[in-house]
């Protein structure tokens, strides 16, 4: 998977600005020294609960929000600093995104052809004739039947409007697509076909993916390595197998422990308590440790920062740290 | 578990759509009762006031002085006024006129309104300018800013249309923007939006067109008041001047033998009722079927 | 042996206006619920879970729907045709239920003081301090910290969970027997529905309730429910105790369903994925509704609409083929 790098975000920061007590403004801090890369032909889960700034984050990387710290390189062009408009304007017929809900996605008023031809016509480069054919082309790939053009999105289902969607994403052979929660709003009868669709145009047209999403069994099932984020940092970054199997982060097992599996059988694990911390005043030190079964003193003040802790994987918890001080605290020698 | 002797195949679901159901909306729309009434009611006016002139076949000027203040009967069903004119006929005609300044008041103030309120949702800087100046104009009582327009530019039927339209802009733009900024949220928008479309393309091609459903409905009602206003200022002197007839001067004249020649005022105030009841209907019918589509998706 | 249930539904069947006429959203919806039981009902959309949850309160609308047959038995009465005021009184103080967004079932305006003590004032008769005393160890019950601060608090400053233990404080405020959970955690985060269920599971050994869960995640299902109803397109078509239900599945939907499940121990390269989609409810289809989906149809699936059948003590299933290779028909 090492090929060029897609996506390459250094030390992401995006704050908004808000109202907030008394109606004075505030900032509100939502995503939060994010690093990480994406390379081609590569699926990145990104993992969190709400609050956590997944879908803000994949937002930025499609243009939609400027980041207010940090540097965001897309096919190795620049799109935080002064040349945001003109690197974005290049890049934009590579990128592109799947919406959640597959009701919102589609206007209702334009026929499904014209939707899909959106990115085309925008554009400007096929003509009449070539436009028809590839959305017919672009029709078939999502498995729809080829005269579906001249319908209105209320004629299909959920599910086959969110072929839809994807057929429109695909519309100028793209080489990365954000997906928010592409399956969440279908019915799990759905949600198989359409993550089969995205896998075979993944290897298909050699794809890569962010695939953002709540569900973590849909999410091993689909990605090559992922990433958890808990209010507004990320926390751990693993390739899938060695995530599942063997989490670091305490949050990442309290998650993957909190998820129902379909065995009656199964020993439960203990439930971990609380909620996600407010965003407008977030604990000092670690986010977690509120909720930490593993909390040290240390966690109270220090942040702690993404470092790799084995080749390939790289986790945010004091835990971790190799440094010897902390170790003493903890009574390792 | 049994096997599962189906492959699931290369990610094609049963590509069998459901046949077409075309114009739903519009069936549902005519089946509507109040629809359905309203209709019928605004369409026997507008045939009545379009065929004005060879239903009854008189002038609607022509005076007959010895024909004066005659009641409904054969020959003259809704009776002479003061000039021995026959009343039907300058019902009639007055519909045309009526019937006409409240149909351009609502298409004009639906289509200012339409363009206020998208521009208004789509620019922050411009909506709060664009919004004040909406509040100032609806802070004036309609009538009250139609009777200044008109007595600054003259008493004439074009007067009177420009001044309701302007009396009337800012409530459509206000109804427009609240779509319009709900609008803009969706997710449809932002694909096109990452797809780099100008705003003009995404207020053209989706914030308008799915903004302007409860413009619609509001635009009947609209029609509605225009024909009341019309009446009204017409009857105060300020509107359409005689002799051309229009219901509100119509009535004005008749006000003076109101005791005597009760007729006269009675059955242009029955066609100002009937328009706007009928306009309400449609109205009615016309937001009971958009409504609910908008919410069920 | 076994004492009269709880709640008896006999052939419920609810039906719908729409511009097309009548369409059938439950048809021949039949099982019971035992005191102290704890159900769970799964099925995707247009499955009828959550129609035939609001039949067992009557709580449908009345112009646009109706009960083409059937009957939903407690106390003695059927509820579909008892007086509205006998309704009255048994919601909310004898069967209640928890509905599925906690952010439009709360009412903005009022505390949540004021929301709890509305049932307890309305079906026990008492005062306001009494019932603010009794709301505060509600709260304690699901639960909530600082449930003294908290009880004059707004819903706007509550998050979702905490919201929805407050919809549970007020559905178990007056200790109902039956408890309707409809997609009680499908809005919230994973780790708090996991404290959710766990909550649930807790009243529910504490009040000595009955609960029905009704979920589309088969996950929730396997970890709370003690036995499973799987319905499809407004009928019941497998009904079993969890354990069977998962460890052996005799419906084709509900392999189906379970083969389409990604593990979340891994190991799945490619998922199964049942073709086609959901029948619109008014969709004409001969015989089986699943049956243009099903890999095993057979022509008696489209003769006649199989019935629901016994294949065990405890376990019933609509699929002629796997009922008649059993020897049951």
């Amino acid at each position: 998977m090492a090929g060029d790098v897609l996506v390459e975000v250094r030390d992401l920061d995006m704050a908004f600005k808000i109202k907030g007590q008394r109606g004075q403004p505030a900032m509100l801090h939502v995503l939060h020294k994010l690093n990480f890369d994406i390379g081609r032909g590569e699926t990145l889960g990104l993992v969190g609960e709400s609050g956590s700034g997944k879908s803000t984050a994949g937002r930025i990387l499609v243009g939609l929000f400027e980041p207010t710290g940090g540097s965001v390189k897309l096919f190795g062009r620049s799109i935080t600093g002064p040349d945001r408009r003109t690197n974005l304007a290049d890049v934009r017929s590579r990128l592109q995104f799947v919406f959640q809900d597959p009701h919102a996605a589609l206007n209702p008023r334009l026929r499904v052809g014209d939707s899909i031809a959106e990115p085309i016509d925008i554009a400007g480069t096929m003509s009449r004739r070539d436009r028809g054919e590839r959305v017919k082309e672009l029709l078939e790939m999502v498995g729809l039947p080829r005269d579906s053009a001249e319908r209105f999105p209320h004629e299909f289902s959920g599910g086959q409007r969110q072929r839809i969607v994807i057929a429109r994403a695909l519309a100028l052979a793209p080489g990365f697509i954000v997906c928010d929660e592409p399956v969440s709003a279908l019915d799990v009868s759905m949600q198989a076909q359409i993550i089969n669709l995205l896998m075979d145009l993944q290897t298909r047209f050699g794809l890569s993916y962010l695939f953002i999403a709540h569900d973590l069994a849909v999410v091993r099932a689909v990605t090559h390595r992922v990433a958890v984020m808990y209010a507004g940092a990320l926390v751990e970054v693993a390739p899938k197998n060695a995530l599942y199997d063997k989490p670091q982060h305490p949050y990442t097992q309290a998650l993957l422990d909190a998820v129902p599996r379909p065995n009656p059988a199964r020993a439960r694990p203990p439930v971990i308590g609380g909620e996600v911390p407010s965003l407008l005043t977030p604990p000092p030190g670690c986010r977690f440790h509120t909720r930490c079964p593993h909390a040290m003193p240390r966690c109270r003040v220090d942040v702690p920062v993404l470092r790799e802790t084995e080749p390939g994987r790289q986790t945010a918890c004091h835990l971790y740290d190799t440094d010897t001080s902390s170790r003493a605290q903890r009574g390792i020698s | 578990m049994t096997e599962l002797a189906l492959e699931s195949g290369p990610a094609t679901a049963s590509p069998v759509l459901a046949p077409r159901r075309r114009f739903m909306a519009l069936r549902r729309l005519v089946a509507h009762r109040s629809f359905q009434i309203g209709l019928c009611l605004v369409m026997v006016l507008a045939v009545a006031a379009i065929f004005a002139p060879v239903i009854t076949g008189i002038d609607p000027s022509a005076m007959k002085v010895r024909l004066r203040f005659k009641p409904p009967s054969e020959a003259f069903l809704f009776g002479t006024d003061s000039f021995g004119r026959d009343v039907l006929t300058r019902v009639l005609y007055g519909a045309r006129v009526s019937l006409w300044i409240g149909l351009v008041v609502a298409v004009l103030s639906g289509l200012c309104g339409a363009l206020i309120g998208v521009l208004a949702a789509q620019f922050r800087s411009f909506d709060a300018l664009l919004m004040r100046l909406m509040d100032a104009l609806m802070s004036f009582p309609a009538i009250l800013l139609a009777l200044g327009i008109t007595a600054a530019l003259g008493p004439r039927m074009e007067s009177v249309i420009i001044a309701l339209t302007v009396a009337y802009v800012p409530a459509g733009a206000r109804i427009v923007r609240a779509s319009a900024l709900v609008v803009r949220e969706l997710d449809y928008v932002q694909a096109a939006r990452i797809a780099g479309a100008s705003d003009l393309r995404i207020m053209l091609r989706h914030i308008l067109p799915n903004s302007v459903s409860p413009l619609l409905v509001h635009m009947t009602f609209v029609f509605a008041y225009s024909i009341l206003a019309e009446a009204a200022l017409s009857f105060l002197g300020v509107g359409v001047q005689p002799p051309t007839p229009s219901w509100g001067n119509i009535i004005a004249e008749g006000r003076d033998y109101a005791t005597e020649a009760w007729w006269v005022m009675l059955f242009p105030g029955l066609g100002i009722s009937l328009a706007a009841l009928g306009l309400n209907l449609l109205g009615d019918g016309l937001r009971d079927v958009l409504d609910p589509r908008l919410k069920a998706g | 042996m076994t004492a009269a249930p709880l709640v008896s539904i006999e052939d419920l069947t609810v039906q719908f206006r729409t511009d097309r006429g009548w369409t059938t959203a439950v048809e021949g919806v039949s099982f019971d619920v035992a005191e102290g039981d704890c159900v769970g009902v799964v099925g995707e959309s247009g499955s009828g879970k959550s129609v035939t949850a609001l039949s067992m309160l009557r709580l449908h609308a009345r112009g646009t729907s109706r009960f083409a047959r059937g009957a939903v038995r407690y106390a003695g009465q059927d509820l579909l045709r008892a007086p509205e005021r006998n309704l009255r009184k048994i919601r909310g103080r004898d069967i209640a239920m928890v509905f599925q967004d906690p952010m439009s079932s709360l009412n903005p305006v009022l505390s949540i003081c004021d929301q709890i003590s509305e049932t307890l004032r309305l079906h026990q008769g008492m005062s306001r301090p009494a019932a603010r005393q009794r709301a505060i160890e509600l709260l304690d019950l699901v639960r909530i910290s600082d449930a003294a601060r908290r009880v004059d608090e707004y819903p706007h400053r509550l998050s979702g969970g905490m919201r929805q233990r407050v919809m549970i404080a007020i559905a178990i405020a007056c200790r109902p027997r039956l408890l309707i959970a409809d997609e009680p955690t499908t809005a919230l985060d994973v780790t708090i529905q996991a404290q959710i269920l766990e909550l649930l599971r807790d009243l529910r050994a504490e009040l000595g309730m009955a609960v029905m869960l009704i979920s589309h995640d088969l996950g929730v299902i396997a970890e709370f429910a003690k036995r499973v109803i799987v319905m499809y397109a407004g009928r019941i078509v497998e009904d079993a105790p969890v354990d069977v239900l998962f460890n052996a599945p005799r419906h084709p939907y509900t392999e189906g369903l379970m083969a389409s499940m990604p593990a979340l121990e891994g190991g799945t390269e490619r998922l199964y994925a049942i073709p086609g989609r959901i029948p619109d409810p008014d969709e004409p289809i001969a015989g089986c509704r699943f049956g243009p989906r099903c890999a095993h149809i057979k022509p008696i699936c489209q003769a006649a609409v199989p019935e629901l059948l016994a294949i065990g003590a405890t376990h019933r299933v609509r699929c002629t083929p796997r009922t008649r290779s059993l020897g049951v028909s």
